[in-house]
C-alpha cells in the first residue's frame, strides 16, 4: 500500500508508508513498516506463559523489548519500551487473556525521522497480524515545529534535528482521543493545539492504510 | 469500618470520595500537596536541595568533577542526572541495581534538562577541548508516596540554583589546572522548568499530584513540564485516552502550578541568603 | 599530620570542643511514613537516615530463614554526594559491605530475635553527609528507628568513638581527627548493663593507654544514651498526645 509522497512545501501529507506482514515464521504475528526511509520491525508472541512475579490475575501482562540498531540498551531505550508498553496495554482486550503475557519485540532498522510514531504503528500492525483481540486500533503521527514556526507533519530526521520541538501523538480509532503524547522541545499552548489538530487529521490516512493493508493480506490467503 | 473497605475494595472506597469532588486526604481534585523546600542542606556537595511534596521526600546532591569533553562537542560540559529508588523509601523496591522505574526517571530528568536548556553547557567549559565540568546530579528518594517525577524535577532545579563551582585557573606554561575552592561562582540558570503530574482515575477523572495509593489505582498518567508560559515537555505514555479539552485543562493547571513553585524557590533562596 | 594541632595546650580541639565533649546531636523519630520505623540523626556534620521495615516475611531466598530466630538484614549506603570526593559506588564496595556486616552483628545481639522466628527485619541506613563517626551515628540512628518501629530490644545500643592525642584520650572524633593517623577506637554498648556489643580499633595504641581510651568511649556511649532517651521520650509524648492517650 502506497501513499502520496511528501512534497516540499506541503505540510499535511504523510510519507510513503509500506508494510509487510507475517514474513517471520516463528512469531505469532510480525510486521515490518516503512514510513519514508524509517523502518521498524516488530514481532509479537502471545498470549503465552508469564513469569510468576509478573502475573496479573485479571488481565494480560504486556512486555516490550526494544532493540536499538547498535549498542547496548540503556535508559533511553527503557523509556521507549515503557511508552510502547503502556500504549499497547490500553488498546488490547486485557481481560480476555488473564494470567498470560504478550511479548512484543521492536527492532530498529533505520531511523530517518518520525521514529516513535513508526514504532507504535508497527506494533499495532503486528498485533493485528497476530490476531489478538483489541478494543480499537491506534495510529501515531509525528510532527515538528521548525525555527520559522511552521508545523511539519511526519518530518525527516534532518527536519527533526533542526526543529525547536518534536511532538508525537497516538490516537485511537473510536473517538480519535489521545492515547499517548510525547514531546521534546519548547512550544506554546497554541502551537500545541495546532499540532494536535493537524496530527489528528493526518491519522485518518494511517487508519486507511491499516484497512488497505489488512484487505490485501486477507485477499491473498 | 472505613479502613476495612479501604483494604478490601480500594477502588470503591476512592469512587465514593471522588463522586463528591474530594479525596480521602481532604484535598480537592486539583490541589497539590503542601510543598516544603530546603536548599543547601548538604555541605559536602556543590549544591543540594531537599523537597517534601506531602510525604514524598527527595534529596538531590550535585557534585562537580573535572573531565575531558566529548570530541563532537569540545566546548560543552555535561550534566549527568541519576535517580535512586532504594528499599529505604518503600517496600515496593528491592535492593540491587536500578530497576525500570528508576531508569525511566533518570531518563526523564535528563530529557527535562536537555530540552529545557536551563543550563548553557558552554558555561561549564574550562579549557575548550581539554577540561570541562561534569555535574553529577544524584537524586535519592527517601520516602516514596507518589508523584516522584515532580519532586525530582523540583529538587534538581533547586539544587542547581544552589550550585556554585570553584574557580579553576589554567596555567598554559605548565599545562596544569589549579582549583581555588575559596572563590566560587554561582551557576547560571537560564530558565526554570516545573513539572506537574496528573493521574487518570477510572478513565475519566483527572487527579492532580497522586499519592502512591492513587497511583496504584490509576488508569493512566500525564506529566507536563512548563517553563514560564511555554510548554517544555508533555509525557502521556499510554493509559486511558484523553480528549483535547481534558489535556487543555491539565496544561492550564500546570501553568498555575509553575508560578507557585517558582515563587516558593525564590522565597527559599532569599531566606537562605539572609 | 604537621600544621594542624588536634588538641591545643588549653585543651581545645579543632572544632572548639574539649577532649571529653560530644558533638552536637540532633535527632528525630518517625520522619517517614512508608517505613515501619524511621529516624534521622545529625552528629556534628554527619547526617544519617535510618529506616526499619519489619518484622515481615522473608524476601528473596527462603533458604536463609532461621527456624528459631529472626533474620536481621542490613544495608548501609552512602549517597554519592555525601563525601568530599564523589563516591562512585554507593553500596557494594568493600567498605560498605564491611559496615553492613558490622551493623548486622551489632543488632543481632541487641534485638530479641527469638520472638520472630522465620521472619525478617530490614534495617536500611543512608548517609547523607559524612564527617567522621559514620558507624557510630548509623548505630544510633538505627536504634532510634527500631524503637520507632516498636521492635523489642534488650536495651538501647549506643556507639561512640574515641582516640588518643597528645597523651590524652578524646571522645567522638570527626573526619579530620580520623584521618590524622592516630588510633581510633569504636565501641557500641548496651548502656544500662555496660556490656560491649561491638568493638573495633584501628592503627596503633599502647596497651597501657587502652583502658583510658575505652573508658572514654564507654562514657561517650552513656552520654549519647541520655540524649537518645530524651528524644524518644519527647517523641512518645507527642505521639501519645496526638492519638489521645495519656
Amino acid at each position: 500500500m502506497k501513499m502520496s509522497e511528501q512534497k516540499s512545501g506541503s505540510q499535511n501529507v504523510l510519507r510513503l508508508m509500506v508494510c509487510e506482514m507475517a514474513h517471520l515464521s516463528r512469531p505469532d504475528g510480525s510486521a515490518t513498516t516503512f514510513q519514508g526511509d524509517t523502518c521498524v520491525m516488530t514481532s509479537v508472541y502471545g498470549p503465552t506463559e508469564v513469569r510468576m512475579a509478573k502475573e496479573q490475575i485479571d488481565r494480560t501482562t504486556v512486555e516490550v523489548v526494544y532493540k536499538p540498531k547498535s549498542g547496548l540498551p540503556s535508559c533511553a531505550e527503557k523509556s521507549l519500551e515503557n511508552i510502547i508498553c503502556n500504549t499497547c496495554e490500553n488498546i488490547l482486550l486485557g481481560n480476555a487473556h488473564p494470567r498470560s503475557a504478550i511479548n512484543i519485540t521492536v527492532q530498529e532498522v533505520q531511523d530517518s525521522g518520525s521514529f516513535t510514531a513508526c514504532c507504535i504503528n508497527c506494533c499495532c500492525l503486528a498485533l493485528l497480524d497476530a490476531g489478538i483481540g483489541m478494543k480499537c486500533t491506534m495510529a501515531a503521527v509525528n510532527c515538528c515545529i521548525d525555527n520559522e514556526e511552521n508545523i511539519i507533519v511526519d518530518p525527516t530526521r534532518k527536519e527533526e534535528e533542526q526543529s525547536q520541538a518534536v511532538l508525537t501523538f497516538a490516537f485511537d480509532s473510536k473517538d480519535k482521543n489521545i492515547i499517548t503524547v510525547i514531546t521534546k522541545g519548547k512550544y506554546s499552548q497554541q502551537q500545541f493545539q495546532k499540532c494536535l489538530v493537524l496530527c489528528r487529521d493526518a491519522s485518518d490516512s494511517v487508519f486507511k492504510f491499516y484497512r488497505e493493508t489488512m484487505e490485501k493480506k486477507l485477499s491473498k490467503t | 469500618m472505613a479502613a476495612d473497605v479501604k483494604t478490601a475494595q480500594p477502588l470503591q472506597y476512592y469512587r465514593k470520595f471522588i463522586e463528591k469532588d474530594v479525596r480521602p486526604d481532604e484535598r480537592t481534585l486539583e490541589e497539590f500537596r503542601p510543598t516544603v523546600l530546603n536548599i543547601g542542606c548538604v555541605t559536602t556537595a556543590e549544591g543540594s536541595a531537599l523537597v517534601k511534596l506531602g510525604n514524598t521526600t527527595v534529596m538531590c546532591g550535585i557534585k562537580a568533577e573535572i573531565a575531558s569533553p566529548k570530541t563532537e562537542e569540545p566546548k560543552k560540559g555535561y550534566i549527568v542526572p541519576n535517580v535512586e529508588l532504594g528499599p529505604l523509601c518503600s517496600i515496593l523496591f528491592r535492593p540491587g541495581p536500578p530497576g525500570d522505574q528508576a531508569q525511566r526517571l533518570s531518563q526523564f530528568t535528563n530529557d527535562v534538562i536537555t530540552h529545557s536548556c536551563c543550563i548553557n553547557k558552554e558555561d561549564l567549559c574550562i579549557v575548550p577541548g581539554k577540561y570541562v565540568w561534569v555535574l553529577y546530579c544524584d537524586m535519592v528518594c527517601l520516602n516514596y508516596d507518589g508523584n516522584i517525577s515532580d519532586a525530582c524535577v523540583l529538587a534538581l532545579l533547586a539544587a542547581l540554583k544552589n550550585t556554585s563551582l570553584p574557580k579553576v585557573v589554567w596555567d598554559e606554561d605548565t599545562e596544569t589546572i589549579e582549583t581555588d575552592h575559596n572563590t566560587t561562582t554561582q551557576l547560571n540558570i537560564i530558565c526554570e522548568p516545573v513539572s506537574s503530574t496528573f493521574s487518570i482515575f477510572d478513565n475519566e477523572v483527572l487527579l492532580v499530584d497522586p499519592t502512591v495509593e492513587e497511583e496504584s489505582l490509576s488508569t493512566g498518567e500525564v506529566t507536563i513540564v512548563t517553563i514560564d508560559d511555554k510548554i517544555c515537555m508533555i509525557r502521556k505514555p499510554g493509559g486511558s485516552p484523553l480528549t483535547p479539552q481534558q489535556l487543555d485543562l491539565c496544561i492550564n493547571r500546570s501553568f498555575i502550578r509553575s508560578q507557585e513553585v517558582i515563587r516558593l524557590i525564590q522565597e527559599t533562596l532569599n531566606s537562605v541568603d539572609r | 599530620m604537621a600544621g594542624i594541632e588536634l588538641l591545643s595546650d588549653q585543651g581545645f580541639r579543632v572544632d572548639g570542643r574539649k577532649a571529653n565533649e560530644l558533638r552536637r546531636i540532633q535527632c528525630r523519630l518517625g520522619v517517614f511514613t512508608q517505613a515501619d520505623g524511621s529516624a534521622y540523626i545529625e552528629q556534628g556534620n554527619t547526617k544519617i537516615l535510618a529506616a526499619v521495615y519489619g518484622p515481615h516475611e522473608i524476601r528473596g531466598s527462603r533458604s536463609k530463614a532461621l527456624h528459631d530466630k529472626v533474620l536481621v538484614n542490613c544495608q548501609y549506603s552512602m549517597a554519592t554526594f555525601s563525601t568530599g570526593e564523589r563516591k562512585r559506588r554507593p553500596r557494594g564496595d568493600r567498605k560498605s559491605k564491611e559496615m553492613t556486616m558490622h551493623l548486622q552483628q551489632t543488632f543481632d545481639a541487641a534485638i530479641l530475635t527469638s520472638l520472630y522466628p522465620r521472619s525478617q527485619i530490614d534495617i536500611f541506613v543512608e548517609v547523607l553527609q559524612s564527617d567522621g563517626g559514620n558507624y557510630c551515628a548509623s548505630v544510633n540512628a538505627a536504634t532510634l528507628a527500631l524503637i520507632d518501629a516498636g521492635i523489642p530490644l534488650k536495651d538501647y545500643v549506643c556507639a561512640c568513638s574515641a582516640s588518643f592525642v597528645n597523651d590524652k584520650p578524646i571522645m567522638d572524633i570527626s573526619y579530620l581527627e580520623e584521618s590524622s593517623g592516630g588510633a581510633e577506637l569504636i565501641v557500641a554498648t548496651l548502656p544500662k548493663s555496660e556490656q560491649i556489643v561491638f568493638l573495633e580499633m584501628n592503627s596503633r595504641l599502647h596497651e597501657d593507654n587502652l583502658s583510658h581510651v575505652l573508658d572514654m568511649a564507654v562514657k561517650g556511649c552513656k552520654d549519647i544514651h541520655d540524649v537518645l532517651d530524651q528524644a524518644v521520650r519527647e517523641h512518645v509524648g507527642e505521639v501519645a498526645a496526638i492519638s489521645g492517650l495519656e
